[in-house]
This record gives C-alpha cells, sequence and structure tokens, in this order.
C-alpha cells in the first residue's frame, strides 16, 4: 500500500543551520498491518509520519501510495490526504463548529454528502467512538480524551484506507489515555491500517503487528512486536526497549581520578532508586581496577540499569584483547563473588568484556 | 432605541449651560482692556488684536463659531464685518455693536499670482458694471435693508458648460455670499456670475475655512477667493487683488441683555429651533445631502481600505525583508501623522492641480489610515489561529486554500470583527474634518446651517444624532455581514 524508499528531510534553521531528521528511511506498509513507532524523542518518528502525508514535505527519496509516486509534481495531494486520514498529538479539532460538525464538515465539503446522511453517518461514528452523546457540545467543553476521539471519528468520517497517529496520548492526563487506547485497539480489531508512534510500549505491543524502532534518522530495527520486545537484534534497540540507564567512565591510566568515579557511580544509583546495591558495585569496581584487571588499563567501565528488568549490571571493556583476562586462581576472584551473582565473560568485536551482574 | 433616548438627553444637559448679565460698554479701544475679544483666524486685523496684551484675544475658524461664541458667553466682545452682523442684528435680538472699528477696509477679490489674464478680465467687467450702474444697483440692494426684506433671491441661471470657474468662499454669511436652498447668492457671488457669464463658464462655489481658502486659491484648487477678503500689503506679495469694489468697516459686537430674547419655554424653542433648521429654505436637503456624503466617502473608504490592508498584510508577512520593512515604514508614517494633515497635504499638495475631486481625495486618504488599523486586525485575528487549524484542515484533504476560507477565516472573523467595526466607526467619526477641504459633509451642512440660522444648538445636536444613527447603521451592516453561527 505505501512503499517508502531513501526517505530524507532536513529542516533548515531560521539561522542558517541545517538538520538531518529523517537520513535514510525504507519500508513496505501492506494493507491491515498496525505498525507502531517507537524510539527515543528526537529521531523523526514523527517527522516520518508528516512526511508520509506531505505536511512535511521530504527532501528526498520517494513515497508509493498505491502505486502512485506521491512525490511527483501537479500530483493531487489533497486527494491522497483524502484516503490517508492523520490524528494529532493535540487533536487539532475546529473550536468553532460543534462535535458533530467537527466530524461531517469535511464529508459535507469535500464529497458533497447530503447533510441528512452525513449527519446520521456522523453520530454512527461517534457512537462508535463514544461521543454520541456530546454531539452538540462544543470541543472547549470536553476533556483531552474525549476531544481525541472526536478527533478519531473526525478522521474515520472520511472514510480514510490508512490512518497516521502521531502521538495520540502524548497530550493527555494518564486517567485519560485508555480511553483513546480502547478505540484505537478496536480500530485494529476491524483491520484497519495504521501507523501510530507512540510511547506506550505496552500498548504498541498488544496491538501491533509490526514495530518500527527508530533512531537517527532510520528505522534502525523493524519487526514482530516478539522479537523487538523480547528478543532485539540490536544493542540500541534493547537499551530502548528495556529502558537501560547508563553511565561510562574512560580510565585512562593508573592515576585516575577514582573518588570523582565514586560520586558519579553514587549519584547513579540514587537517581534510579538502587542505593542498596550502590556498595556492592563500588567494592567490585575497586576490585576489578586496583587488583584483578590493574594491569590492563586502558579499561572502559559502565554501569548500566534497566527499568524494565531492573537488572544492574557493570561492564569492564578493554580493548584489542582477544582472551579473557580474569584468572581463576586470584584469590581477589573470591572475594568479587561475594558482590555480584554473575560474572559473564565475553568477547566483542573490539576487545574483551567482562560483566558483572550486581546484587 | 432605549440607547438612542439616554443618548439624546446626555446631550441636552450636555449643551444647556449658563448666561451672563451685563451688557458691556465700549467707547474707545482703550476700552477692550481686561475683556475677552474674539475674532477670525487669519482675518485682516486679527493683528490688531493679538498684539494688544491687555484683552485675553481668541481666534475661531468661521463667523458662526465667532457669534456662537459671543451668544454662549464663551467671549464677551466679537470683533468682525460691521456689514454680515447687521444682517444678523436684524434677525436675531440679543446683540448690539457696541463701537465701530476705526478705519474701514477696501475690499477685493483675491486670485493666484500668475493668474493675471483673469483678473484684468474681471477688472474690466467690475468697470462696466460700475459704469452702466449695475454695481450700485447691487449695493442698493445687498448692503441695505432692500436685501433684508426680500422674501426671496434669483439670479439668472447659466447655461454655460466646461470647465467652471471655481470659487472659494470663506464667509457663508448673508449679504456677502450665502447658500439658500442648494444656490449661492449675495452681493460677492452676483459680481462672480457677471464674471462667469463673460468667461461663458459655469460657477462652482465651495465652502472653505479662512485659512483654508488661501491654500486652495494657492494649490489652483479654486480660481478665486470671496467672503470679504481685505487687501493687505501682505496678501499682495503672495495673491493678486483685483480692484476694489467696497470698503466695510468693522464693529464689537456685545450681548444686548436688555433686549434678551424672552423665553417661550422650552419645547416652543425646540420647535423653532428645528423650523429654522431643518425647513426653513429647505435646509433637511443639506443635511440629507450632507448625510449621503458622509456614508459614501465612509463605505468606499472602508472598501479601498479593506483591500489595501490586505496587501499591506501580506507585506508583512512576506518572506522578504524589504518588503517587510516598506510596511512596517508605511505603518509607522500612518501612526506619526494625524488624519487632518494628511488630508490636507494630500488635497493641497499630492492632488493640487490634477482635477481629481476631493471626495476621492478623502476616500483614498481615509483609506490609507484604515488600510494600516486593518491591516494590524488581520494580523492579530489570523496570528490568533493556531496553525494545527489548517493541518488538520490539509490532513483531512482540502486544499490550502480550502483550508484558509473554510476553517482559518470563519475563526478569525470572529475574533476580528469587533475589531473591524471599532475601525470603521472610528473612521466614520474621523471623516467629520473632510469640510476642510470643501467637501459638504452632514458636519459641514450643521455649519452651514448654523452660519445662515446663527444658532448652534440644534444643528449640532441634529448631527450628533445623525452621527450617531450612521454608526449604529454602520454596526449593523457588519453584524449583518458577520457569519453564521452554523458553519454547514
Amino acid at each position: 500500500m505505501i512503499t517508502v524508499s531513501h526517505l530524507s528531510k532536513i529542516f533548515h534553521n531560521p539561522d542558517g543551520s541545517n538538520v538531518q531528521v529523517l537520513k535514510d528511511v525504507n519500508c513496505e506498509i501492506s494493507p491491515g498491518e498496525v505498525i507502531s513507532i517507537i524510539g527515543p524523542s528526537g529521531t523523526g518518528k514523527s517527522t516520518l509520519l508528516r512526511a508520509l502525508n506531505l505536511l512535511d514535505p521530504p527532501t528526498g527519496g520517494s513515497i508509493l501510495f498505491n502505486g502512485e509516486n506521491i512525490l511527483e509534481k501537479n500530483y493531487p495531494v489533497h486527494k491522497m490526504r483524502q484516503k490517508m486520514g492523520m490524528v494529532f498529538q493535540n487533536f487539532n479539532l475546529f473550536d468553532h463548529m460543534t462535535v458533530l460538525e467537527n466530524v461531517i464538515f469535511a464529508p459535507c465539503k469535500i464529497h458533497k454528502e447530503n447533510i441528512e446522511k452525513a449527519r446520521e453517518e456522523g453520530l454512527a461514528l461517534l457512537r462508535k467512538v463514544g461521543m454520541a452523546e456530546k454531539a452538540d457540545v462544543y470541543p472547549s467543553n470536553l476533556s483531552g480524551g474525549q476531544k481525541q476521539r472526536v478527533a478519531i471519528a473526525r478522521c474515520l468520517a472520511m472514510k480514510p484506507e490508512v490512518i497516521l497517529f502521531d502521538e495520540p496520548t502524548s497530550a493527555l492526563d494518564p486517567t485519560m489515555v485508555g480511553e483513546v487506547l480502547s478505540v484505537i485497539r478496536q480500530l485494529a480489531k476491524e483491520g484497519m491500517t495504521m501507523l501510530i508512534v507512540t510511547h506506550e510500549m505496552k500498548f504498541a505491543r498488544d496491538v501491533s503487528t509490526r514495530i518500527f524502532y527508530m533512531q537517527d534518522g532510520i528505522i534502525y530495527e523493524d519487526g514482530t512486536p516478539q522479537q523487538i520486545f523480547e528478543a532485539p537484534v540490536r544493542s540500541a534497540t534493547k537499551a530502548f526497549v528495556q529502558r537501560i540507564r547508563k553511565e561510562v567512565f574512560q580510565i585512562e591510566g593508573k592515576d585516575f581520578d577514582y573518588l570523582d568515579m565514586e560520586s558519579r557511580i553514587r549519584q547513579f544509583c540514587i537517581k534510579y532508586n538502587i542505593a542498596d546495591r550502590c556498595d556492592m558495585a563500588l567494592q567490585a569496581t575497586n576490585l576489578m581496577l586496583k587488583d584483578i584487571m590493574a594491569a590492563y588499563i586502558p579499561i572502559t567501565v559502565r554501569i548500566t540499569f534497566s527499568e524494565l528488568s531492573g537488572e544492574t549490571f557493570m561492564d569492564f571493556m578493554v580493548e584489542g584483547l582477544e582472551t579473557s583476562p580474569l584468572q581463576a586462581n586470584n584469590p581477589s576472584m573470591e572475594k568479587l563473588r561475594v558482590f555480584c551473582s554473575e560474572i559473564i565473560e565475553e568477547p566483542t568485536s573490539r576487545g574483551f568484556r567482562i560483566k558483572l551482574r550486581i546484587g | 432605541m432605549k440607547r438612542l433616548v439616554y443618548f439624546i438627553v446626555s446631550t441636552l444637559l450636555l449643551v444647556s449651560c449658563g448666561k451672563k448679565t451685563q451688557t458691556i460698554e465700549l467707547n474707545s479701544p482703550d476700552d477692550l482692556a481686561g475683556h475677552s475679544v474674539a475674532t477670525i483666524a487669519g482675518c485682516a486685523y486679527e493683528k490688531d488684536l493679538s498684539s494688544r496684551t491687555d484683552i485675553n484675544c481668541q481666534l475661531y475658524n468661521s463667523s458662526s463659531d465667532l457669534l456662537q461664541a459671543l451668544l454662549s458667553g464663551q467671549t464677551e466682545i466679537a470683533m468682525y464685518d460691521e456689514v454680515v452682523y447687521n444682517a444678523i442684528i436684524r434677525k436675531e435680538n440679543g446683540i448690539k455693536i457696541a463701537m465701530l472699528g476705526d478705519q474701514s477696509y477696501p475690499t477685493a477679490f483675491l486670485f493666484r499670482k500668475d493668474d493675471s489674464e483673469l483678473v484684468r478680465t474681471f477688472n474690466a467687467v467690475q468697470r462696466r458694471m460700475i459704469e452702466d450702474g449695475t454695481m450700485q444697483k447691487l449695493i442698493d440692494f445687498w448692503l441695505t435693508d432692500k436685501f433684508a426684506e426680500a422674501e426671496s433671491y434669483t439670479h439668472i441661471p447659466s447655461e454655460a458648460s466646461g470647465k467652471p470657474l471655481r470659487v472659494a468662499t470663506v464667509l457663508p454669511t448673508a449679504p456677502i455670499s450665502f447658500l439658500v436652498d442648494g444656490e449661492w447668492y449675495g452681493i460677492e457671488i452676483d459680481l462672480l456670475r457677471e464674471l462667469a457669464k463673460e468667461l461663458h463658464r459655469p460657477l462652482e462655489v465651495k465652502l472653505y475655512d479662512n485659512a483654508s481658502g488661501f491654500m486652495a486659491v494657492q494649490s489652483g484648487q479654486a480660481d478665486v477667493m470671496c467672503g470679504v477678503v481685505f487687501v493687505t500689503p501682505e496678501r499682495q506679495e503672495k495673491f493678486l487683488f483685483s480692484e476694489p469694489y467696497h470698503s466695510y468697516h468693522t464693529a464689537y459686537f456685545v450681548l444686548d441683555h436688555d433686549v434678551q430674547a424672552q423665553s417661550h419655554g422650552i419645547i416652543a424653542w425646540i420647535k423653532k429651533g428645528i423650523h429654522k433648521t431643518l425647513i426653513v429654505e429647505n435646509r433637511w436637503r443639506l443635511i440629507v445631502d450632507g448625510l449621503l456624503k458622509t456614508l459614501k466617502i465612509s463605505i468606499l473608504a472602508i472598501l479601498l481600505g479593506s483591500i489595501l490592508g490586505v496587501g499591506l498584510y501580506s507585506m508583512m508577512k512576506s518572506r522578504r525583508k524589504w518588503v517587510r520593512s516598506c510596511a512596517a515604514v508605511y505603518r509607522s508614517f500612518i501612526a506619526g501623522i494625524p488624519e487632518l494633515v494628511l488630508l490636507l497635504i494630500m488635497f493641497y499638495v499630492v492632488f493640487s492641480n490634477t482635477g481629481v475631486s476631493p471626495d476621492i481625495v478623502a476616500i483614498i486618504t481615509f483609506a490609507l489610515f484604515f488600510a494600516s488599523g486593518v491591516s494590524n486586525i488581520y494580523k492579530a485575528s489570523l496570528d490568533a489561529i493556531p496553525c494545527g487549524q489548517t493541518e488538520a484542515g490539509l490532513a483531512l484533504g482540502f486544499t490550502k486554500s480550502q483550508s484558509f476560507f473554510n476553517i482559518v477565516l470563519p475563526q478569525a472573523f470572529r475574533i476580528g470583527l469587533p475589531l473591524y467595526k471599532g475601525q470603521c466607526i472610528s473612521l466614520l467619526k474621523g471623516t467629520s474634518i473632510v469640510g476642510y477641504i470643501a467637501i459638504q459633509d452632514i458636519t459641514r451642512a450643521g455649519d452651514i446651517i448654523r452660519s445662515r440660522t446663527f444658532d448652534a444648538i440644534v444643528p449640532l445636536l441634529f448631527v450628533t444624532i445623525l452621527y450617531f444613527l450612521l454608526v449604529w447603521l454602520i454596526g449593523a451592516l457588519i453584524k449583518l455581514a458577520s457569519p453564521k453561527k452554523n458553519v454547514l
């Protein structure tokens, strides 16, 4: 249905600088797919959606919609948009119209639909999103969740083939997120093709047939929810879905500032509410750097914490090393085992890494 | 309706004021000391008054304002042409001549410096009239009681066509030049009629303020100025004069408290005032014409200004910096100049000698002001609509222009309309200054009637009420144009 290849988008700032938000996006979207687009902020998720319906026209690449190149000159963009609906983060309801008028305005003006017929269909759509009761109310009297449900009904009124959801719940109170998500869930059940930019991971996992993980202006990883959430191939994806927090230290020589590192590890532990593991992490670090691996400096040390699983790791990475620096007969190894429940030795592309599970 | 009643009551309260009691005696110019003395700004004897430090000198714009100031007690003594107020004294009991001025001034017609041909023709006509006795007949009729006793006045209608002889009169008062039922009469008008006949050109008379009359002749908006123009050396430097046809005395007028008009009660007074203001000499026609003129200038200026405003707004929104700067310069220029000043510049400088009618000059001037005002309103109301509204329209499948007209504009209208209405009303009221370039709008119609009836209150009251109704009318028209609540 939609084929995107080599899509790029560069924003020109007023000060003359340029920002490349989309670098090289390629994807194929088939009818009936529900695709959630996830990823850190500022990686071009919303820009991708807005580039698809040309609200922010891309600067390079091509988009085929039902086999037609919509980036061609003189292509009737408004006709394409009638089939590609969009739901905005800020709802963008027409404030001077009632709820029902919001829903039937576009069909009446664009498709020249009979007002009575449009009214009936509009009411049916409002019933579907649970807003029929408020048909004659003005948007200013609605809550955020109600507004977003009306916006979805307004979008459906044009009978689109695909709907783009641009962070539909980000502007909502936590208490109102559920009502909007359940409407989208219902649409997914009915087989509507949808692209949803969202930060609701559980929802993305439950409702989607496919997940795009975006980072650095590209679709970094693309797969089923199971693949992305349970067995992500790429480490950045994993860090994102497991919500991994980290702090990195470069140990350049024997005289590095250990006190500074200690205080940063303490702050990290306090920040993520794992103060109970703080001493263990510090003891382990002390042992590793001053004793077990002292000969291997420079070392890159990393402390990570997954908000999803609650696991804390300390990584010690030595570049250019091919075998494990650990020696089983070193007496310090016994002490180390007091502080960590697991010691993983793994070679990486650039060297060798010792991974300690703290606690 | 209720608003109208409040309005009239408050206006009536405003115009009622107190009176003085003592009649002033004058025997020599020294007796003026300690009194307030008023005359007309820019007249030949203004200097005699303003050079004296022992009197409180006031200057008014027209003979009727001066008289009204005397009647209402704003000034104790009015100094003016004897012949003019003599005509009034006959009608209006309550003022009297306290003392005659000590000299008489030769009076003539004033022409542009380079128009010696016209002056020569006029002098020839005047000389012929003196020789064959017509001049004496004119003086016998207009400057004596005969004029006052006459029921109506006649003149031979002119059949000439072509470029009219444009006369700027600064004294719309009997027996010099005055308007009765749409026609000008008076001794100076009769003289100029003879000149026009000689030239085979029709006569076109327009009323100016004393100071504007000179400007009108100098800038070529008028060919000749009349209205008891005294010949002074100062004026002769800048203008040409015809040979004087008469010498007029000045006189000091004071309120005569002994024969103050007896009051016959407020109802009778209002009745008489309305009769004088509207019925006599079909003066209601002046008011109706003035009303139409004010409406015409206002509505055309609003339409033209609204369109210019769109242009100005798009300049303000332009991507090019120099275009935006142009708009900013224009707006600060307009913001920094009073409407009256720009109107005078447009009329006497920009459009001098172009033959463009004063109406059009006024419409353009007010449109320039209006454009600057409404461009701000456009900006404020369109900028208030978030761009998400346009995006929502686009995303639904509207084209760019469809989303602008169907979604953004109706919302901007709701914000901008009250502001726009205010702008229209201030323009309408602002047009009351067009009298300065000899357009007879409502205000000027009221002035002309005042200069005939020498009664300020009723004409001013009428003018006030008419402006009030016009404001209401404009408001109603705009309400009619506002978008309906139902959007589909």
